[in-house]
């Protein structure tokens, strides 16, 4: 009889793995570390907003949002954000699109799953000495919907598009939910217009 | 007048910036639970995807995370674990819809039998539900007892014992019915 107990350790995928770690140590605590150093997030303050002064104040200051923004009728992003499926081979009804940097040419769904309305708060993270890219958190609706979207879409390319252009189409691995990152080799200044700018709603 | 007053003083009134915190968690926490990640998933890949969104959760809501090493160390399990059941459920439902969708005959690639072996080993714990898989990587391989297990998951040791047993079962059943019998 063999031992299952010595089976599992002599097929320990740690013998020969641990240096996966060493390798990618770095970037995932500064990413992490990044994320924790974000002044935080709209929810709460939102809900603390909603005593009984904070409700007035509130309505006060939708009001003079609106009046403010009277000329243009309604609020707008100062940066369109969404989300959408994508396919790497041609399918009729979908939207030829070309991806910003590589050129890559992928079909669109119409449907867009995510844009500005969902986003709960980004951020910028810094990949390189010179390199930043952005990363944006959804609120719960979102957050489901991409779960939704994504889970069975695997394989495929999903496409994250900044005013209306494709600016990277990664393939979905596992399903994305709560977050994704915009990696397009932005300067600090364009991952901050763009961190900013998409949580506008 | 002893030492702990003045820590407790301390605490309450040097507040940690959240960034810190997660910054110490991590350094202190990391190689735990990539060990436990790796042994959780089929690829470093995903183990490391799992250990970073185990600390982005810590980063989200670092008041969440009770203070305290052990404290840390259960938390951080216990969030890891939750996540790889996620994604075991999602995948189950893939490879439900995959079946239906595109039945599909695999060849396997030609290894070597050590190869095989470890392979078929890590298969047959694929199966196994998240936590059991969790309770027995624990119990097996870091060799940890069945308090700490218990006390980590937040769990009785009854029910860590009942993982072990099942687990150990399960996998033999599966290795059987490859290899020839096991216990």
């Amino acid at each position: 009889m063999k031992i299952v107990s010595d089976l599992l350790r002599q097929a320990d995928p740690l013998n020969d793995d641990l240096r996966r770690l060493d390798e990618a140590r770095d970037q995932i605590r500064r990413t992490v570390v990044t994320a924790a150093s974000v002044a935080r997030p709209r929810v709460p303050r939102r809900k603390a907003a909603l005593g009984a002064a904070g409700a007035l104040a509130a309505a006060l200051i939708v009001v003079g949002l609106l009046v403010g923004l009277g000329d243009r009728g309604t609020l707008r992003a100062a940066v369109r954000f969404e989300m959408r499926l994508a396919e790497a081979q041609p399918i009729p009804g979908l939207i030829v699109a070309r991806v910003a940097d590589s050129g890559r040419v992928i079909y669109l769904h119409p449907e867009t799953i995510v844009t500005n309305e969902d986003i709960a708060q980004s951020w910028v993270i810094q990949d390189g000495p010179d390199r930043f890219s952005v990363s944006v958190e959804f609120l719960p609706a979102g957050a489901e919907r991409m779960r939704q979207a994504t889970a069975i879409h695997l394989g495929h390319p999903v496409a994250i598009l900044i005013d209306g252009e494709v600016v990277i189409a990664p393939i979905v691995r596992s399903a994305i939910s709560d977050s994704a990152a915009i990696t397009g080799d932005y300067t600090r200044a364009e991952a901050e217009r763009i961190a900013s700018g998409v949580g506008i709603r | 007048m002893s030492g702990q007053p003045i820590v407790s003083a301390l605490a309450m009134t040097v507040e940690e910036r959240p960034s810190d915190r997660v910054a110490a968690l991590f350094d202190a926490h990391h190689q735990r639970i990539y060990r436990l990640a790796r042994r959780l998933t089929a690829r470093a890949d995903d183990a490391l995807d799992l250990v970073q969104e185990t600390f982005l959760r810590a980063a989200r809501a670092p008041k969440s995370v009770p203070v305290g090493a052990e404290q840390e160390e259960a938390w951080l399990v216990r969030v890891l674990i939750n996540l790889r059941r996620d994604q075991w459920r999602r995948a189950a439902v893939q490879r439900r819809h995959d079946a239906i969708a595109a039945p599909q005959l695999r060849a396997e690639p030609d290894h070597g039998p050590a190869v095989i072996a470890r392979t078929t080993v890590w298969r047959a714990l694929d199966r196994l539900p998240p936590r059991r898989r969790a309770v027995v990587v624990m119990h097996e391989l870091e060799g940890l007892a069945v308090s700490t297990i218990a006390s980590q998951l937040g769990i009785s040791a009854i029910t860590v014992r009942w993982h072990v047993s099942a687990g150990r079962r399960d996998l033999a059943r599966v290795l059987a019915s490859r290899h020839g019998d096991y216990e």
